[in-house]
């Protein structure tokens, strides 16, 4: 048996492959445009620090799950995710105190990108706005009240309550409907009312997007992200500007507790917020700046959340609002919605 | 004859059903277009060519490989002397032993990913690659004991009783006379464990970590990022290599007897 | 037989020990958890779960989905067992294997085509309207039918083997004899093929219903956030809320609930006789 385990051990050794340099970064990110992503910031960064970057993807639920089941013994050094999932690890105390000192650029971020947790344990370096993708001939959006209309019975998607893109919608579709207070109450009764008529709550853009490509779906809230998806696609879709206005959140960079690899990291994420590699990522139009230096075309800008004025405009939920409810949301809307 | 046209019909459509889909999933994959439609946008090849970019694919390929080949061959070393014990000696706990070995079937696979990443992975330092190692071995085991133990009962057992008595040692005999005469169960086995454990979703949905992911878990984390064609062509690939397996199993083996 | 007992132990033993211990053991642990509560042991875990109105729900539609699809496959297997035993050997073998086939096939593939089959342009909806059936196309996916033909597609392969391999001990004149002695098709069903293929149609059964319940991929992609199975459910529960608990409740109630259907088949089966 012993020996059984240990060739078996030996075998996994040789087929991982030793690894040819002796520093190791070990980050967790978004599976979204992976490939692009390495290409405009990882693979670069292994020239610049002489290291191999090894990546972790997944949702971000699945992300997070194992930073804590690794809590001990870190395996993850720098993960990305949102800032309301930051704020969920920084509380269950797995995050590390950041010195911001440490990076260099820290001092151009805008203002919301600073600091996003109130703590140090996080520092943002991209935005999102979420807005409605429509079909322009097929409807109009004017209002986030519309996805709920008798034109768009049958047709319309939302985005699950367990995401990030659900209690944006929420927010957004309780200013709509004239509902107050961080519960949502009404506005999940609502949803749960008009269940029926909605195709599915979706998890990932890319579920959304096959749905909306096969003209399964007509109408759905999404971050913009994801709207390169569409706006690329042969069938006329629009980006909405309702009248309640856009909402949108923030993705941040953090660094596990007692990692052993923080000087590496520091050095991560300060390479990731220069201007320089954030206006490459801008360029291929994978994440929208947090760093104010950085200068896209009009062309590129259409593409991103680009710009002080629409990033002031957007309307965020802070993470404390969204973990602080999220249970009874969740809560409410199996019992309600999907019930 | 009507009933033979209502029965040709029956199996017909049945078929249809059963293997229809796949077509559709072959067909997908050669779309010119950007994403996934029936009939396709034009016809190409650039998402079976995509499929051979892809990286992680590449090293997820490796690793199921290396799970469906090494699992399968482990348990066939567990397998085959508990399968031969089971139908040739008189065990005490016989049935006790038989239900340990076959309970893996009835454990659903997501649950078996969790215990495993809870309880091996993170207190006791596991690797992943071992956890799933193990995992896949488990869960191919009752397979091998099942195929196994129902060549050994087709094998009279006087041969070996008479091999002894000539006076070969008992693992003589068995090497000699039974191992040659179970042969194409054991193979059978082998193929079944394989695309068990090569195809198998739940278990691996829990454990995967940075860069060790298997194939089928590594398809389902690209679909999150995009729902393009490339999956359809890799889906039909994957297929064509289980069909291909089998087929060559069937020929020269007569598989389908031992399923 | 041997009777040298020991030897025959030291054979069984590794697999027994192996999977006891680094598969059962850790299963086992999950599973005890959700009897502890804050530390001690209670049920009420249990209690709370029970009490979940869209826990309720979505356990009597795994439930009702397992059952029905093994329902139905039983009766298309049947149909199909039946043709396909009166083809001579050589379409025999070939109609076999590719009964077989999709078994080898990975279930992510499978299920992946019923998204583009099953849509508002897809083939169905197609065919219903091109045949004068339905005006406006019909919404088929992410709902309970849309997870019903996945899991149909998927399991009913299983219960084809099991009830060809089981007629095909039948003694070759039985159906003759019956039908000679002035026995309807009905009557030679239920007296004649039920009785003697009834193993295949418990071994079948079981593999049907205990896929169904613990299938994820077809619920998962098919059936989505808004019809949830227990599985899904589990996923959700712990992917989302950490919530171990439920986790471990969930997976003692599937496998109680496999190993139940399995008792009540063998049970059924042989109270007909």
């Amino acid at each position: 048996m012993k020996k059984l385990l240990g060739a078996v051990s030996m075998l996994c050794l040789m087929t991982t492959g030793a690894l040819a340099a002796d520093k190791t970064l070990t980050i967790s990110v978004y599976s979204f445009g992976m490939d692009a992503m390495a290409e405009a910031v990882f693979t670069p960064f292994e020239a610049v620090c002489g290291c191999d970057v090894v990546i972790e993807t997944g949702n971000s639920v699945e992300r997070m799950a194992k930073i804590e089941a690794n809590a001990a013994k870190p395996i993850i050094d720098v993960a990305v995710m949102s800032a309301h999932d930051a704020l969920s690890l920084s509380r269950k105390n797995l995050l590390h105190t950041m010195d911001f000192s440490k990076i260099s650029s820290h001092a151009d971020l805008y203002d919301s990108a600073k600091d996003p947790l109130g703590n140090q344990s996080a520092v943002g370096y991209g935005y999102y706005a979420t807005s409605i993708v429509y079909r322009s001939d097929l409807v109009t959006i004017n209002s986030w009240a519309d996805l709920l209309s008798d034109d768009l019975k049958g047709r319309v998607a939302l985005p699950n309550i367990t995401g990030t893109q659900g209690p944006l919608t929420l927010k957004m579709l309780s200013e709509a409907l004239g509902h107050e207070g961080a519960g949502f109450e009404e506005t999940i009764d609502a949803i749960g009312d008009s269940a029926d008529d909605i195709v599915t709550f979706y998890n990932r853009s890319s579920e959304l997007a096959q749905l909306m490509l096969q003209e399964e779906v007509i109408a759905a809230p999404v971050g913009r992200f994801a709207w390169s998806r569409f706006s690329g696609a042969d069938l006329p879709f629009k980006w909405a500007d309702p009248k309640e206005g856009q909402t949108g959140g923030m993705n941040v960079m953090l660094m596990t507790k007692d990692s052993g690899n923080e000087e590496l990291a520091y050095q991560f994420i300060d390479y990731w917020l220069s201007e320089e590699v954030q206006t490459r990522v801008a360029n291929s139009k994978l994440d929208s700046p947090a760093n104010s230096k950085v200068v896209v075309s009009d062309e590129v800008a259409e593409a991103l959340t680009y710009g002080a004025d629409l990033i002031n405009s957007l309307h965020m939920l802070s993470p404390a609002t969204i973990i602080d409810n999220r249970d009874a949301w969740v809560d409410r809307w199996n019992e309600k919605v999907v019930n | 004859m009507n009933s033979k046209l209502a029965s040709r019909s029956i199996i017909v459509i049945t078929l249809l059903f059963l293997i229809g889909p796949f077509g559709i999933i072959i067909l997908a994959g050669l779309s010119a277009g950007d994403f996934m439609t029936f009939p396709p946008d034009g016809i190409s090849l650039k998402w079976y060519a995509k499929v051979f970019e892809v990286k992680s694919f590449r090293a997820s390929f490796a690793l199921s490989m290396f799970l469906a080949i090494g699992g399968t061959i482990a348990a066939l070393l567990l397998g085959i002397p508990a399968a031969y014990a089971i139908s040739r000696y008189k065990i005490p706990f016989a049935e006790t032993i038989k239900t340990i070995v076959a309970a893996p079937i009835i454990v659903p696979g997501i649950i078996v990913g969790l215990a495993l990443l809870r309880y091996l992975v993170v207190p006791l330092n596991f690797t992943v690659t071992i956890a799933l190692f193990l995992a896949h071995t488990a869960l191919v085991l009752p397979y091998a004991v099942r195929v196994v133990s129902s060549s050994l009962n087709n094998l009279r057992s006087d041969m070996e009783e008479a091999a002894v008595l000539l006076g070969c040692s008992r693992v003589g005999a068995f090497i000699r006379v039974v191992l040659p005469n179970i042969r194409s169960g054991v193979l059978a086995a082998f193929i079944l464990g394989f695309v068990t454990s090569f195809n198998q979703v739940p278990v691996s949905l829990f454990l995967s970590g940075p860069g060790v992911r298997t194939l089928p878990i590594d398809m389902l984390s690209y679909m999150e990022m995009t729902y393009d064609p490339s999956v359809a062509a890799l889906s039909a690939l994957l297929a064509f290599l289980s069909v291909a397996i089998v087929f060559i199993a069937e020929k020269f083996l007569g598989f389908s007897r031992y399923v | 037989m041997f009777q040298n007992n020991r030897e025959g132990l030291f054979l069984a033993l590794p697999a027994a020990v192996f999977t006891g211990l680094l598969f059962l053991l850790p299963v086992g642990f999950l599973l005890a958890e959700a009897f502890k509560v804050e530390g001690s042991w209670s049920l009420q875990g249990y209690i709370d779960f029970a009490l979940k109105p869209l826990n309720q729900t979505v356990f009597l539609r795994t439930l009702k989905l397992g059952f029905f699809v093994a329902l139905l496959s039983a009766i298309i297997g049947y149909l199909c067992a039946f043709c396909i035993i009166n083809l001579n050997d050589k379409s025999r073998g070939r109609v076999f294997g590719l009964v077989i086939l999709p078994l080898m096939i990975s279930p992510v593939a499978r299920t992946y085509a019923w998204i583009v089959i099953l849509g508002r342009t897809g083939i169905v909806n197609d065919a219903l309207i091109g045949m004068g059936l339905l005006d406006t196309p019909i919404r088929i996916l992410f709902t309970e039918t849309a997870v019903f033909i996945g899991l149909l597609q998927l399991f009913l392969p299983l219960m084809i083997i099991s009830l060809v391999s089981a007629m095909e001990n039948l003694p070759k004149d039985v159906i003759a004899a019956a039908r000679v002695l002035g026995a309807n098709w009905f009557q030679v069903f239920t007296k004649v093929i039920l009785p003697l293929t009834k193993d295949g149609l418990v071994m079948g059964g079981t593999l049907v219903f205990t896929g169904c319940l613990t299938a994820y991929i077809t619920p998962a992609i098919l059936g989505g956030s808004k019809v949830l199975m227990l599985e899904t459910l589990l996923y959700q529960r712990v992917n989302v809320a950490n919530d171990f608990i439920s986790a471990g409740i969930i997976a003692t109630i599937l496998i109680v609930m496999s190993f139940s259907a399995n008792q009540l088949l063998k049970r059924i089966a042989s109270a007909r006789q």
